[in-house]
């Protein structure tokens, strides 16, 4: 296993890196909630991003959708490239960012129609589909990718409210996947799950790195250490550590880091 | 009670939790007295909701009924055409007056064989002053007629209508000049006869209002429709204005200083006397822009600048109340921030929004105060508008200022009429309210 990591950081080159933040600060009014955080996230691959609450891990995580854009007194500086283009850039509409990088939030939230609608949404308003076959396939499949269609398949026009909490986040991952994203951020996606859906969504985030870069902000360092690949460890917005998860967890470099994931701060 | 003994374990080590302590028992004390003053307060509320319906009730529903009395009127020719050529010009000339003696002639047949002290003239103050004038119209309309008996159901005046209703007693007509007790015997044998009968009246619904002098006449239909051509007003112009201004202030607009000063504003504006309103209206829509006096459209730009603080404020409420999450998902699945608002907030803001809606139209319904200043509290004897323009741009007055202008005369019968009006009033809000209601399901409905 540590070789084959090993293997993976040394391969890495220019093109397998996704996302590449830096010197990136990020102020709410006049707090800084992050500062000069510099990360590389690679493609195909899930970075987990972990630190006790308040350690602007969440906040770095919506940078790279700007959805921080929503927040009025929130600032962005540095640079944060995907594919080496500026997603801050003037001409970049945060709208078509979004369709790239897709998000799971950390409370299911489906919106209150169909199950088919909810995953139809964002295919139709980004136009993937010509016709009604098409987009059946799309649901279909972003189903299948959500791990949740077979508990779906005969209730697509039931309200998607109806589901259970696991069936729900699951249902959201299905629609963030059917808007083909390049990277899929996922902010605390089993925090309100119980033991069997996290699993289950764990379960689904594994698989989802064959096509994804997926990023996860999680408070558990168990699914840290179960799911992701690469670590980066978050203390008071500083990025404090960031490398292999294998390593992160079983000889960290920094005191802060060694703490932490012992238990002794957070 | 849990509470009473989870605090403080020690303290309480050894107590039975059978026997409730004195704390505890002041609490629940506390609780019962509370309750108490809700069940109260409501109860009074019932108790003053009931007696104004049933006052509003027993006091309204007279106006829909009215006395008619049926006679046989022969339409005399040398009175009505002398020249006996039915030119219609000629028999136009003959005016009100001149069907006085047939009005006259009738009532004495009618009362044949019914021994009364009353002169053959007295008989006819038995029926309204609108009856020469019905006679008239029917023979304009019908020429041929001319010469013929023709049976009519006239309006009785006011005074044997209030007494067919128990409003009117012979010991109030010793100073009356219009009617004696002589009349109401008369009346007696008549109901007894079938020729007076007391009937459901569509022309208080649909009529318009009458002279003072014949509140037996007076309806509310035509400012009824002024009411509805108002509310029409305001629910085009206040509903798309204010969910704009709302979504706008709510989702787009700069947290600023200029922002902050027009939220003040606005929540300033719902509390501002609608009389004020009034005259802003006047200032603006007939002094500024010349648009017509007393015309439902004013009254419905009056009405519309006093309705949009009430529609801005619920809407803004509602728009806040849909969860950040919804949102946050459908920024997340790329949708532009319009798209998120009209496809996924507004809907699900949309049963609020209609909530305040209705609010807002219920209280610009019920309001009299800025229509004294844009004159719609005009005596309003127009029957219905031709077509629909003409009812935005006609004179016309409102239900509210038509009961005010209704209670303030002098004859009683107005005041039933007041009454009644209250009543059809409640009756047009309920409806209006009903739709809502509907309105409010489809969209809950929808997913």
């Amino acid at each position: 296993m540590e070789d084959m990591y090993q293997m993976d950081r040394t391969m890495s080159t220019e093109q397998d890196i996704k996302i590449r933040a830096n010197g990136v600060q990020v102020y709410y009014a006049d707090n800084q909630a992050i500062k000069d955080v510099d990360v590389e996230i690679q493609d195909k691959m899930v970075t987990a991003f972990i630190g006790p609450s308040g350690c602007g891990k969440s906040t770095f995580l919506r940078c790279i959708n700007r959805m921080n854009d929503t927040i009025d007194i929130c600032r962005v500086e540095g640079d944060i490239r995907i594919d080496g283009e500026d997603i801050y850039d003037p001409r970049v509409d945060p709208v078509q960012l979004r369709a790239k990088v897709g998000m799971v939030f950390q409370k299911p939230n489906p919106f209150p129609k169909s199950i088919y609608d909810n995953v139809a949404y964002g295919p139709k308003i980004h136009g993937l589909a010509r016709n009604k076959a098409e987009l059946d396939e799309i649901v279909e499949k972003a189903l299948r990718r959500g791990a949740i269609w077979d508990e779906v398949k005969d209730r697509l026009h039931a309200p998607g409210t109806g589901l259970s909490g696991g069936q729900q986040q699951r249902l959201c991952i299905a629609r963030a996947v059917a808007t083909e994203p390049e990277v899929l951020l996922m902010d605390e996606p089993c925090s309100a799950l119980d033991p069997i859906a996290t699993a289950q969504v764990e379960e689904l985030i594994d698989e989802l790195r064959q096509n994804y870069s997926v990023v996860i902000v999680t408070h558990s360092m168990q699914q840290a250490a179960r799911v992701s690949q690469r670590t980066a460890f978050f203390h008071l917005g500083n990025l404090v550590e960031f490398g292999d998860t294998d390593k992160i967890f079983t000889n960290p470099e920094d005191p802060r880091t060694e703490s932490y994931i012992s238990g002794r701060i957070g | 009670m849990t509470d009473a003994t989870h605090g403080t374990p020690l303290r309480n080590k050894g107590k039975s939790i059978l026997e409730v302590d004195a704390r505890t028992k002041k609490r629940n004390a506390a609780e019962a007295r509370f309750k108490g003053y809700g069940i109260a307060a409501i109860g009074i509320s019932l108790f003053f909701l009931v007696s104004l319906l049933i006052a509003i009730i027993s006091n309204g529903i007279p106006a829909f009924t009215q006395t008619f009395v049926n006679v046989e009127v022969e339409l005399l020719e040398e009175k009505l055409d002398k020249n006996g050529n039915r030119d219609i010009a000629d028999i136009k000339k003959v005016s009100t007056f001149g069907y006085k003696p047939l009005i006259e002639n009738a009532m004495v047949k009618a009362a044949e064989g019914i021994e009364t002290e009353l002169s053959d003239k007295d008989l006819s103050k038995i029926l309204s002053a609108s009856a020469a004038a019905i006679l008239r119209d029917y023979v304009i309309a019908n020429p041929d007629q001319i010469g013929e008996t023709v049976e009519f159901r006239l309006l009785t005046s006011s005074r044997v209508d209030g007494y067919m209703k128990g409003r009117v007693v012979r010991e109030d007509l010793a100073r009356d000049k219009n009617l004696d007790a002589a009349h109401l015997d008369l009346i007696d044998v008549m109901v007894e006869r079938g020729a007076v009968e007391r009937v459901f009246n569509w022309d208080f619904i649909t009529g318009s209002d009458a002279s003072e002098s014949r509140p037996e006449q007076a309806g509310i239909g035509v400012s009824m429709l002024g009411s509805f051509f108002m509310m029409l007003v305001v629910l085009v112009l206040a509903l798309p204005i204010g969910v704009a201004a709302s979504i706008y202030l709510e989702e787009f607009a700069p947290q600023n200083r200029f922002t902050d000063l027009i939220e003040v504003n606005i929540s300033n504006l719902a509390a501002v006397p609608s009389i004020v309103f009034g005259i802003l209206g006047l200032a603006v829509f007939i002094q500024f822009a010349h648009l017509p006096q007393s015309a439902p459209i004013v009254g419905g730009l009056t009405l519309t600048l006093m309705t949009l603080p009430t529609i801005v404020i619920s809407t803004r409420a509602s728009l806040k109340a849909v969860p950040p999450s919804i949102r946050d998902a459908a920024l997340g699945v790329g949708a532009s921030k319009m798209q998120a608002i009209f496809h996924h907030v507004l809907p699900l803001a949309m049963p609020g929004i209609l909530t305040g809606t209705i609010i807002g139209l219920a209280q610009a319904l019920g309001e009299t105060a800025p229509l004294l200043l844009i004159g719609m509290v005009g005596y309003i004897a127009t029957n219905y508008p031709e077509g629909v323009t003409s009812g935005f741009l006609d004179p016309n007055s409102a239900m509210p200022a038509q009961i005010y202008e209704w209670a303030k005369r002098a004859d009683p019968a107005f005041y039933e009429r007041a009454w009644g009006g209250i009543i059809v009033l409640l009756v047009f809000l309920l409806t209006m309210n009903l739709i809502a209601i509907i309105l409010r399901r489809r969209f809950e409905r929808r997913w």
